[in-house]
């Protein structure tokens, strides 16, 4: 009779959970003013309806109460499968294991144990491999301490995993402190790095560490913030997939802006703007978490009131061979405005693979808010500056995995033969472009989402994108490509440069006014094929003088990377090598010293 | 790619008296007579061969390293072919002893007294395992990354060199910390070390810009000038120690018969990258292949070269193993196409598994 009542009791209170999260899925997407507390409801409730077995749906469902035995089934299931392993669930069993340990029976506390036994947890080759893999060796030898090598995957014991672990994951953190990510600024790879530090922040018991992964965290999110724009991030990459290229706001990056920053106003399981690639939900996590955003960073993000340039460095990842340094520096620029963000790298080969060196993003309610060229470039060699195997093989190799490496068409590449040179809205983009490259040609996205695309007889070629214009001038010939999301902008020409102004309707009022002011711009390439020489005097009247592989000049003074600092713009202060990054929003500031693992806050009272 | 194999106390190695091998007799006659007999190494050498107390035990197994399976995905579980794999010299079947999921580059073996290890260079570190392959532990930390190659000493086993694209390093420890071994070099990456057959702690490390030699222990390096670029092998003759072969990147076969005072290129090789050399045990055919290479043999020493095989579907050779019980079997580890051997000095040749498989390693079982 007892058990009975307590049965009905039970059913009663899944009742309402089920009711309230069927009313909360109905409280949907037009609550764009939410709080985060709103959307963590929100993602835990969406989430939790989805069939997919893996440990953030599996975390949503527990924590919800929504189809629990579906839960605990899955989650039993992926500690038996054998065929999986690696990085990812590393870190994803654990986390998964302790937001949830309570709620799991006797037999799943044996299984998951026995997994970082019987999987075999691979480490992986890239900086977020490493992140994924070391938090999830960390927290799964903290979890079960004081065991021999029998009991581990790899023949170490509980000590020596947790030692190397934590050794590697201060090097990391010292590391990003005071050279930054190799990884950096990715809007694909963003959700491999926050996942893994908001389990270490919850769940380590050394409190240092637990203070470093909120260092961590903050970093992480202050470094997307000041080139966050609606959803987007702006800037350079240092890997992206194509399809997050083309079309910004179905990067993963943007269901974590959604989540911290409130912005952009769609869900992110809409595809209002185009399908996401993966369906990502990691945000889970950040969903569970005790970690808070601090509201600084999310005013960082968010205001966009006045433009500003913001300056960062970073570092090419390990470059193995055919290299003088191991972690060269990487200089970026940002222009950031209401209506759009321009951004860049300085070109070259700064990462393999997945660079994404400059691209103009604008705010818009269309898919494809964005435009950028490049030069579509593969070899072994540049492969075999990152990896060790076999150069003439390693293309075809890279290709199985990334299957557009080698493509003519790919939206990613990092090339030897493109250097760039930005000054606030203004870029010049030069291509040099080897006789024996694989590819001869440059590429452009122009996408069909745009309002107008002008070929004007001055040469310019100008684009409105909503309240952003958009001047295009290049010099030399080229052709149109029409594809199915955009028009291919397509020269043949090895040797060509592209300059690109952007205005916006605050600027200039009407589009044709705009047209009418850069039909009169000045840009000398004449001598080009010779000297690979180009003038440009901005609207604002500066002059930008750039030879590929010689001096950046702005009105005759040379650009100096080397003054470059870790974070520089109006809201990120950090001195190269200091470890101390200084955020400021009006009158508040938020400091992270890595050196003394502290955080300092001060409002000026004025 | 790599083709050597370490030094160990067997009656192969001991027929061939080098300062090495002299060290492991001298240990072996300190155990026969801890007093002090005195006794001349050669005559012990006689000795073995007649008494024979230790025969030659290379066994009928073979085992290969295999990187990845060129059709699945590097950072999840799964793949069919990753690891280490054995199967005797008749048998089709290969079975793993290794973790899965291990990007093999390299596999050794020691033996120290009766404790025999096997080691494999791997993706994610150096793992030795002392009981067969029966359990793996790996012996480096996150500082030494993507180990390519490694070579145990043959007289002390907690000496361990290992080669990878961030240098060399070095354990005195038994594996249990390792120190960058760099003095001399000019770049860091670095694709294989190995140790002369006779002297141990003389050392060649295959880097991207030169062939490098120790004399102390890896603690001082000095390049051999081979007069090519990117290293991607080395042999040292078994049969005559001052001939060394080089497998370069773009070069082909760079060969010197002096001990490394001049060298010059295999004649009638095209200009191509050649991962793998092996030589028959007595020293008379070597065997090397590559990029697009086929398979080639010199029968004088690496000096000339013709090219016995080649077969359209085979992109690259990375490994190579002449049997050293049977000069007339040959194997070959390729990329992605698994392995083929031939019984016949390479003249057929057929698919001997591991289909899908890089296999960047090919050795017997020295015990």
């Amino acid at each position: 009779m007892l058990s009975q009542q307590l049965f009905s009791k039970t059913v009663f209170r899944c009742k309402i959970q089920v009711l309230t999260l069927i009313l909360l899925v109905m409280a949907s997407a037009a609550c764009s003013q939410s709080t985060f507390e709103e959307r963590q409801d929100r993602l835990l409730a969406v989430a939790s309806q989805q069939p997919y077995k893996d440990f953030l749906i599996i975390t949503a469902k527990l924590r919800t109460g929504v189809e629990v035995p579906s839960a605990l089934s899955m989650l039993d299931s992926l500690t038996r499968d054998e065929s999986i392993g690696g990085m990812f669930y590393a870190y994803g069993l654990i986390g998964a294991y302790l937001y949830n340990r309570d709620l799991l029976p006797d037999s799943l506390h044996r299984k998951i144990r026995r997994s970082y036994s019987e999987r075999k947890m691979v480490r992986g080759d890239t900086e977020n491999h490493w992140v994924m893999y070391y938090t999830g060796l960390y927290l799964a030898a903290q979890t079960w301490p004081n065991e021999d090598g029998a009991q581990w995957f790899n023949g170490k014991s509980s000590a020596e995993n947790f030692k190397e672990a934590e050794a590697w994951l201060n090097f990391w953190i010292k590391l990003t402190a005071t050279k930054g990510q190799g990884e950096f600024d990715s809007p694909t790879y963003f959700i491999t790095f926050v996942p893994p530090m908001l389990i270490l922040h919850d769940f380590a018991q050394d409190p240092v560490m637990k203070k470093k992964a909120q260092m961590m965290l903050d970093y992480l999110f202050a470094d997307f913030a000041a080139e966050h724009l609606a959803g987007n991030y702006g800037g350079g990459h240092s890997r992206d997939y194509p399809q997050d290229i083309i079309n910004p706001l179905t990067a993963h990056s943007t269901k974590w802006a959604w989540l911290y920053f409130g912005e952009p106003d769609v869900e992110p399981w809409s595809e209002a703007r185009g399908k996401s690639r993966h369906r990502a939900w990691e945000t889970v996590f950040g969903a569970v978490s005790s970690y808070r955003l601090p509201e600084i960073i999310r005013q960082i993000a968010t205001d966009r009131s006045a433009p500003y340039v913001h300056t960062e460095t970073k570092r090419v990842r390990n470059v193995i061979r055919f290299g003088e340094q191991k972690n060269p520096r990487v200089y970026k620029y940002t222009y950031m405005t209401s209506d759009y963000v321009l951004g860049s790298l300085q070109g070259g080969i700064l990462q393999p693979i997945q660079q994404h060196t400059w691209d103009v993003t604008f705010v818009s309610d269309k898919p494809n808010n964005t435009l950028f060229t490049l030069h579509p470039f593969y070899s072994g060699k540049e492969l075999a500056m990152f990896f060790p195997e076999e150069q003439k093989v390693l293309s075809d190799e890279v290709n199985r995995f990334h299957l557009v490496y080698t493509d003519p068409n790919k939206w990613n590449s990092s090339s030897p033969y493109e250097q760039t040179f930005q000054h606030k809205n203004a870029l010049i983009v030069l291509y040099n472009i080897d006789k024996d490259a694989k590819h001869q040609h440059i590429d452009g996205f122009f996408p069909k989402t745009l309002d107008e695309r002008v070929e004007d007889s001055s040469g310019w070629i100008f684009c409105k994108a909503g309240k952003t214009y958009i001047a295009f001038f290049t010099f030399k010939k080229y052709e149109w490509i029409e594809e199915e999301a955009n028009w291919r902008w397509r020269s043949h020409d090895r040797q060509n440069g592209v300059v690109v102004e952007i205005g916006t309707e605050a600027d200039y009022g009407a589009f044709d006014e705009f047209k009418k002011r850069f039909q009169q711009a000045k840009v000398e390439h004449q001598n080009f094929d010779t000297n690979l020489t180009v003038k440009y005097t901005a609207q604002d009247g500066v002059v930008m003088q750039f030879t590929y592989g010689g001096q950046r000049l702005l009105n005759g003074k040379p650009v100096d990377f080397a003054s470059y600092k870790s974070f520089n713009g109006p809201f990120l202060q950090s001195e190269a090598g200091s470890g101390v990054l200084k955020m400021t929003y009006k009158n508040h500031t938020r400091i992270l010293d890595f050196n003394r693992i502290a955080i300092e806050e001060k409002t000026n009272r004025k | 790619m790599k083709s050597h194999t370490d030094q160990k106390l067997t009656l192969k190695n001991l027929l061939v008296i080098g300062d090495t091998e002299m060290e492991l007799a001298q240990k072996f006659i300190k155990k026969l007579f801890p007093r002090g007999f005195l006794i001349r190494v050669e005559y012990l050498m006689l000795l073995f061969i007649f008494a024979s107390p230790l025969t030659a035990r290379q066994s009928g197994k073979i085992c290969v390293a295999v990187l990845f399976n060129s059709t699945k995905s590097n950072v999840a579980s799964g793949d069919r072919y990753v690891g280490v794999f054995v199967r005797e010299k008749d048998e089709a079947e290969w079975q793993s002893i290794s973790n899965t999921n291990l990007f093999a580059f390299g596999i050794s073996f020691s033996q120290h007294g009766a404790t025999q290890r096997y080691y494999i260079a791997g993706g994610n570190g150096l793992h030795r395992s002392s009981d067969g392959g029966k359990s793996w532990k790996i012996l480096t930390s996150w500082q030494t990354m993507e180990v390519l190659s490694v070579a145990s000493d043959p007289v002390d086993s907690t000496v361990i060199y290992v080669a990878t694209p961030y240098g060399i390093f070095k354990s005195t420890d038994d594996g249990t910390s390792w120190t960058e071994k760099m003095r001399g070099f000019k770049t860091w990456y670095t694709d294989e070390v190995i140790i002369d057959r006779r002297d141990r702690r003389t050392l060649y490390a295959a880097t991207e810009e030169d062939l490098y030699r120790s004399t102390d222990g890896a603690e001082n390096w000095s390049p051999l000038k081979v007069g090519a670029p990117g290293m991607r092998t080395i042999v040292q003759h078994p049969a005559n120690f001052n001939i060394f072969l080089i497998g370069t990147e773009d070069h082909d076969v760079r060969v010197t018969l002096d001990n490394g005072k001049s060298w010059k290129a295999g004649v009638g090789m095209p200009a191509t990258a050649i991962y793998a050399i092996h030589a028959s045990s007595d020293g008379k055919e070597i065997y090397a292949g590559g990029f697009r290479s086929g398979v080639w043999r010199s029968e004088d020493m690496g000096q000339t070269w013709q090219q016995i095989w080649t077969a359209p579907e085979i992109e690259a050779i990375y490994s190579l193993l002449v049997d050293p019980a049977d000069a007339n079997h040959v194997m070959v580890g390729t990329n992605g196409k698994g392995i083929y051997e031939s019984y016949d000095k390479g003249k057929t040749w057929k698919q001997a598994g591991l289909d899908g498989a890089h296999v960047k390693q090919i050795a017997f079982y020295p015990f």
